[in-house]
């Protein structure tokens, strides 16, 4: 795995709206190797669903603009492709899941003539084919008597399967690449768990790449890679999973962690949350975006935003302050 | 709740859809009288050769005493100014006015239906060309239009058709467009996009379905609109002179001195006519909308009172335990609640579900969703749909029975007793009017005798100011908050009349990490502050086990477990319990796996026999699916229904 699957560079994704330029995604890069799940996490608005988007190019144009950056997947740039072109990617390479499984379902639509949409559309099947097909993918996502529920409308299915069939969907042309935008937020605990075994299950037997878009480090704790923290569309930091957890290296990683409900601790130890919210992206960015929430704030903070270094082995950190013994870098 | 008469084999797929949409049609009464009545103008249509008694293009000459004859025996509708059988000009009439409606109906549709499909799905400068165009024909006096037309044209029935056909499409295409936009907008939209779908196929796949069922509506709507002006024209004289429409028999009989002579049945016959078919077609339209629409078959849920019937005290000991210390503010006794469907057992959503809550308490109330904890906080209050019923048991707030209240007293107690904040509550704020506006709004709306002066706008600067909005953001409107923002916007109504009782339902279920912290924190300090109890409703167990006392576990209607949170939490006896705690995250190890709870929760509607969590527990022996396990006391504040902890303390 020395070749990345995806290597995206200097993405930067903005919108023109009425009020001015919302400054979205400032330039980011990473890369995915095949087969590797990467977590990308941070706030709503943080930029992270509109930078998978601008990759797949789903985002509308206008208002949307994607302003510089290459995203070099396979050998070849998926921002200097044709809409014909990324309609042949979308979906047989990459596929996306989306958030709301409640609303991602066309509802006067049988799943059956949904789920078989992708595959007539991308591998030539037939009627029967693919409907053979679905039935097989409704099986391993794990929904009984999925022969006789295809015929049946989004709306007799509970959240949790309808996300199933989103998933067995989106699997359905064996993608390489698959883009998952937080598609446990709308869901229970416990069927969330369901949800996270089902994709690491699948995960191994297809060898598939996945970028999970979550709000909640908790999640992702225990299937992702690497972790690649967002914050007001930039990278702020990215690590290995445990690495992360362990010794975060950027304050608003320790304010994500230090956020999250825990069950083994109680009053003594109260959960703490961050004052203010993230930053208007309608600001062209000055400075570091984090310096008016953050508690290791210094001057040079405010003059000049941070880039990514390295701070160790993986771990790369966008902060002027070392968190671990708060002096400067 | 799907229907357990679903016929779904594939080889007669047809014929049992054609069954489940006549089924779902035949509940619409108004529909199936619209029908009947359309049905019969179109037998009469079809057959008019056969029915009439006369021929109407008969050419013996009329006599004298043949003119306007009142109904008779001979004439059962009597006769026109030129002698002739009206009921059989009528009959033949019926033909011609539903042949003209049908064809420029049809002209109609397809032109408003194209262009707004075109415009919705296109947007930008094609839309606003085509919906400008649009608005100058809608502006444009259709009548008089229609008739200079058809008065330049030769006035033929065919022209006729074209005419009215031709301007008929103004409203469809905009009721299509505005229903194309909505569409588009639609995640499934955007998730068929991600599959590589081009335009063509999201809008013969994803987007005309859904237009379609509007489609057909209008077109039932334009069909009698197209009958109208036909008979509107053929009435001024402006219809196919050899084409004997109903409008044309109203012309004649109007011009030839129907009304002088009293012979009201020329006129009347037509007219009732026209009336009977605009009457079907709305009606039918109606009953289409109802069928054509798959979501909307679920509704059909009959209307209940709230009954409340006797009371049994199985949960006595568990209180007095409460009462010795702290002053209690809302005891619930045996509750149950009954969702009642049409033609189906009843769902029994709650079931015997009690607990109490003292003054700066917190309760957690925790479940999956569908296990009753919407429905028990709602009865409650008896803010159920109506088809919720409360079958059984008490709510005593302040030592008053909630259940023995009439509306106009538990009017009162809502909102400034107990007030409740709804899930995704954030996105119910109106966005064209300021934030400090619409709390000013509560609280006049549940104290009208608050002064209305400075006073008010101390009070909401004083409530924004509880939940932490700085007072220069109450003149800010919704969209300029932030979705934190929005939800203490929320909880700051509803302290508006200083209750004693909140209840938060997922007050953060759509919030990320970072705002539900801060709500969280929020809650606990204004309990501490106001000595509010609150019931804090989540499905997430980790959320709660930081800041309740006690916590109340629902599983499929019945209480699962109720002890106070440290039991909950170091020693829970319920399996779910149990479950539910090895689902949570662990992030202290974090390659750690996730336990996941197998299967999904009970339909309400079919509830298995024995324990509720019986096939998914992994405890489960024999009595389990079979015996429903009454709840079980193991300590002052701990109780958990399982049959495996009968017997231990």
């Amino acid at each position: 795995m020395t070749s990345a699957l995806l290597q995206v560079t200097d993405l930067q994704t903005r919108f023109h709206t009425p009020e001015g330029i919302v400054h979205a995604v400032n330039g980011i890069s990473f890369h995915i190797n095949e087969g590797e799940t990467v977590a990308i996490v941070g706030e709503s608005g943080c930029g992270k669903s509109v930078s998978m988007m601008s990759l797949l190019k789903l985002i509308p144009t206008p208002p949307g603009e994607i302003s510089s950056g290459t995203a070099i997947y396979r050998g070849t740039d998926l921002l200097q492709k044709s809409e014909r072109e990324m309609e042949d990617i979308r979906g047989k390479d990459i596929a996306m899941i989306f958030q709301d499984p409640m609303t991602s379902l066309n509802p006067v639509l049988t799943l059956g003539r949904q789920l078989t949409e992708s595959m007539r559309e991308h591998l030539g099947f037939t009627k029967e084919q693919a409907e053979e097909r679905a039935v097989q993918m409704l099986e391993q996502v794990g929904i009984p008597d999925a022969r006789r529920r295809i015929n049946e409308y989004p709306h007799q299915f509970s959240g949790g399967m309808r996300q199933r069939v989103m998933i067995a969907m989106a699997l359905s042309c064996a993608p390489s690449l698959l883009i998952a935008d937080e598609p446990t937020t709308a869901l229970d605990v416990t069927i969330q768990a369901q949800i996270v075994e089902l994709v690491a299950r699948i995960r191994e037997s297809l060898h598939m790449a996945i970028i999970w878009i979550t709000h909640d480090l908790g999640v992702v704790a225990g299937m992702a890679d690497r972790v690649i923290v967002m914050y007001a569309g930039f990278i702020v930091e990215e690590a290995d999973v445990n690495d992360l957890y362990d010794s975060p290296g950027h304050p608003y990683t320790l304010a994500l962690l230090a956020a999250l409900p825990r069950i083994d601790r109680r009053r003594d130890h109260h959960l703490k949350s961050i004052a203010g919210s993230p930053p208007n992206l309608l600001v062209a960015p000055h400075g570091c975006p984090f310096a008016p929430r953050c508690e290791f704030v210094i001057e040079k903070c405010r003059q000049e935003n941070p880039p990514l270094i390295q701070i160790e082995k993986n771990h790369s950190s966008a902060c002027w302050v070392d968190v671990k013994t708060g002096a400067p870098r | 709740m799907q229907s357990s008469t679903k016929i779904t084999e594939p080889k007669n797929q047809w014929t049992a859809r054609l069954l489940e949409f006549w089924r779902v049609f035949n509940k619409n009464r108004m529909g199936v009288i619209g029908l009947g009545m359309i049905g019969t103008l179109v037998i009469i249509a079809i057959f008019a050769p056969l029915i009439a008694p006369y021929d109407s293009s008969s050419t013996e000459s009329a006599q004298i005493g043949d003119i306007y004859n009142p109904p008779s025996a001979a004439h059962l509708l009597g006769t026109d100014d030129a002698g002739q059988d009206i009921l059989s000009n009528f009959i033949f009439g019926t033909r011609v006015s539903l042949i003209v409606g049908t064809f420029a109906a049809f002209i109609s549709i397809i032109i408003g239906g194209t262009l707004g499909l075109i415009a919705g799905f296109n947007g930008g400068r094609t839309d606003n060309l085509i919906m400008r165009f649009t608005d100058i024909m809608l502006v444009i006096p259709d009548l008089p239009l229609i008739v200079v037309l058809v008065a330049l044209t030769k006035p033929s029935l065919l022209n006729i058709i074209i005419v009215v056909g031709l301007l008929g499409w103004t409203t469809t295409a905009r009721v299509v467009r505005s229903q194309t936009l909505a569409v588009k907008s639609r995640k499934f939209v955007l998730r068929a996009r991600g599959i590589g779908a081009g335009n063509r196929h999201i809008i013969s796949h994803h987007i005309l379905p859904l237009v379609m069922p509007i489609l057909v509506v209008q077109a039932v709507l334009v069909v009698s609109n197209a009958v109208l002006t036909e008979s509107t024209l053929a009435f001024l004289g402006l219809g196919d002179p050899s084409a004997l429409s109903w409008g044309q028999m109203l012309n004649y009989a109007f011009g030839r001195g129907a009304m002088s002579i009293g012979a009201w049945w020329a006129l009347a016959v037509p007219g009732i006519g026209i009336v009977w078919v605009v009457l079907g077609l709305t009606l039918l339209g109606q009953g289409l909308e109802q069928v054509l629409n798959p979501r909307l078959e679920t509704h059909h849920l009959t209307p209940g009172r709230p009954v409340v019937q006797n009371e049994r005290d199985e949960f006595g000991s568990g209180k007095s335990a409460d009462e010795k210390s702290g002053n209690i503010l809302l005891d619930v006794q045996n509750l149950s609640v009954n969702y009642v469907a049409d033609g189906r057992p009843p769902a029994r959503a709650v079931e015997n579900v009690s607990f109490t809550l003292k003054e700066g308490e917190l309760m957690g109330l925790v479940g999956e969703s569908g296990c009753g904890k919407t429905t028990l906080m709602l009865s409650l209050l008896r803010l159920l749909p109506s088809a919720g019923q409360i079958v059984n048991g008490k709510v005593f707030f302040k030592e008053k029975d909630l259940t023995a209240l009439n509306e106009e007293e538990l009017n009162i107690v809502r909102w400034s007793g107990i007030s409740i904040i709804f899930q995704g509550a954030m996105n119910a704020l109106n966005p064209v009017r300021t934030v400090g506006d619409q709390i000013s709004e509560a609280i006049i709306r549940h104290l009208p005798d608050f002064p209305r002066d400075k006073r008010l706008d101390e009070r909401v600067i004083e409530l924004l100011d509880l939940v932490g909005i700085a007072s220069d953001q109450k003149e800010n409107f919704p969209h300029q908050y932030s979705g934190g923002m929005r939800q203490r916007a929320m909880i700051a109504m509803a302290l508006a009349c200083n209750p004693q009782v909140v209840i938060a339902d997922e007050p953060t279920t759509a919030l990320d990490v970072m705002i539900q912290a801060q709500i969280l924190e929020l809650l606990d300090d204004l309990r501490k502050k106001l000595g509010l109890a609150i019931i804090f409703v989540t499905h997430d167990l980790g959320v709660v086990a930081e800041i309740c006392d006690k916590v109340l576990v629902m599983y499929g209607g019945v209480t699962a477990e109720y002890a106070d949170v440290d039991t909950v939490y170091n020693e829970p006896r319920h399996p779910y319990t149990q479950e539910l705690i090895k689902a949570f995250p662990d992030l202290t190890k974090p390659k750690k796996k996730l336990t996941s709870i197998p299967g999904y929760p009970p339909r309400l509607d079919a509830l298995p026999a024995g324990c509720r969590f019986a096939p998914r527990c992994p405890a489960v022996f024999d009595r389990c699916h079979i015996e429903q396990p009454p709840l079980h006391k193991l300590g002052d504040m701990h109780f958990a229904s399982c049959h495996l902890v009968e017997g231990s303390k």
